[in-house]
């Protein structure tokens, strides 16, 4: 396919209609082409448009109630979670590949500088096969490739959590890829770098700030 | 008359929940308020349920709280970000539903307090008259895979098949329906 069959395919992306080999193919050309991935901001804005063709409707007080009282039990959820975004962006932007090699080399740099620790995480009963590395440097960052995992079912993703004296602190939620690799980067709380337990559970995508699913991977240093 | 105002308040909402500032909380609470209504009629549109509803909208802005940083001003408007996210929680629970065959029976749709546009605000009560009128004027065969991709999540091959029509034709309409309605939004200033 060439780019002006990419660019017929993205108003249907938009609306996320298009086919699964369809959506792959588009998914792996919009990594590289900036001016696809702005064409597609475009027609989001189209699409999102529809959404005001449904009648506006009232929710009940208790769904504001809930989610207040969520948040209040949560702290400052975004500067714990938060990873500098434009990092993260370019990170997503590599393709799996080269981002897998790329963490191997850095890991080996890493190594090599003596500054970092690891922590082989091994499955639960929810996946006896997989297998996870969390690899983190002397100023917290981390990096955290798992193989093995089962893909996450719609709606949910497979998150890491530091769990200090018995209280887990969130990590990012990640994916794994269609052979089970997946990888993340992520950010040691200070807390957690000498003493912690590293798990992985399964919760909504997004994230939750307590755990809420089954942990399908565990270790710890 | 581009509406940039009420947008260049809500960048600064979510600026302020990424921050984790002291008026974070507010401003939740603000864009909540703001976009309950809009979101929340999405949200039963595509999931004719209320409880399923309610729990996807707070799933929603629970994200937002959590995830505002992700939000890029350069990639497009608050409203274009939260509305995309709302549509895909809601269509990704929707799968899960028909997958668990729960979901609710055609015709048994959960009745909720209808908002008058007096309640939502004048600017927003425009816009939906822009795109109500954007969309009564493409033809129907133009219109339904566009409504059955966005609000039953449905793909091209299963609008074809839903329709009778060829997947080239259906692919066809929906291109041509989608730019149809940009051009038309874009003329009355909407985008």
């Amino acid at each position: 396919m060439i780019h002006s069959d990419y660019k017929e395919m993205i108003p249907a992306h938009a609306l996320s209609a298009l086919d699964r080999a369809d959506e792959h193919a588009l998914k792996e050309h919009l990594r590289d082409c900036e001016e696809c991935q702005r064409e597609l901001a475009d027609w989001e804005a189209t699409a999102a448009s529809l959404a005001l063709s449904a009648d506006p409707l009232e929710p009940s007080e208790q769904v504001r109630e809930r989610i207040f009282t969520r948040i209040k039990s949560e702290k400052s959820p975004s500067k714990v979670l938060a990873f500098p975004s434009p990092q993260r962006k370019r990170w997503l932007s590599i393709a799996a590949v080269v981002l897998f090699a790329a963490l191997i080399v850095s890991i080996i740099v890493i190594y090599q500088q003596n500054r970092t620790r690891s922590v082989e995480l091994s499955g639960t009963p929810e996946a006896t096969s997989a297998t996870a590395k969390l690899t983190y440097d002397n100023t917290g960052r981390a990096l955290l490739v798992t193989n093995g995992l089962p893909r996450a079912p719609a709606g949910k993703e497979y998150q890491l959590w530091f769990i200090v004296g018995g209280k887990p602190l969130p990590g990012k939620t990640f994916n794994p890829d269609n052979t089970g690799r997946g990888t993340s980067t992520d950010q040691v709380p200070d807390a957690a770098r000498n003493a912690a337990v590293f798990a992985v559970t399964l919760e909504p995508a997004g994230g939750v700030s307590a755990p809420t699913g089954a942990i399908y991977l565990r270790g710890e240093l | 008359m581009r509406p940039e105002p009420a947008q260049n308040n809500d960048v600064e909402l979510l600026k302020s929940i990424a921050a984790a500032d002291e008026a974070a909380e507010a401003a939740l609470a603000q864009l909540y308020d703001r976009y309950r209504a809009i979101l929340f009629g999405l949200l039963m549109r595509i999931l004719n349920n209320r409880e399923e509803a309610e729990d996807v909208l707070q799933e929603l802005f629970l994200q937002v709280w959590r995830r505002a940083a992700d939000f890029d001003e350069n990639r497009g408007r608050p409203f274009t970000w939260l509305v995309t996210m709302a549509r895909s929680r809601g269509i990704d629970r929707l799968r899960a539903l028909a997958s668990r065959e729960r979901v609710a029976v055609a015709g048994a749709r959960d009745e909720a307090e209808a908002v008058s546009d007096a309640a939502s605000d004048a600017f927003r009560s425009e816009q939906r008259g822009l795109v109500t009128t954007a969309l009564a004027q493409l033809p129907d065969e133009q219109k339904r895979p566009l409504m059955l991709a966005y609000f039953d999540g449905l793909t091209q091959s299963e609008i074809a098949a839903r329709l009778g029509a060829p997947l080239g034709t259906v692919k066809t309409r929906m291109r041509t329906g989608l730019m149809k309605l940009r051009e038309l939004l874009a003329g009355k200033n909407y985008l």
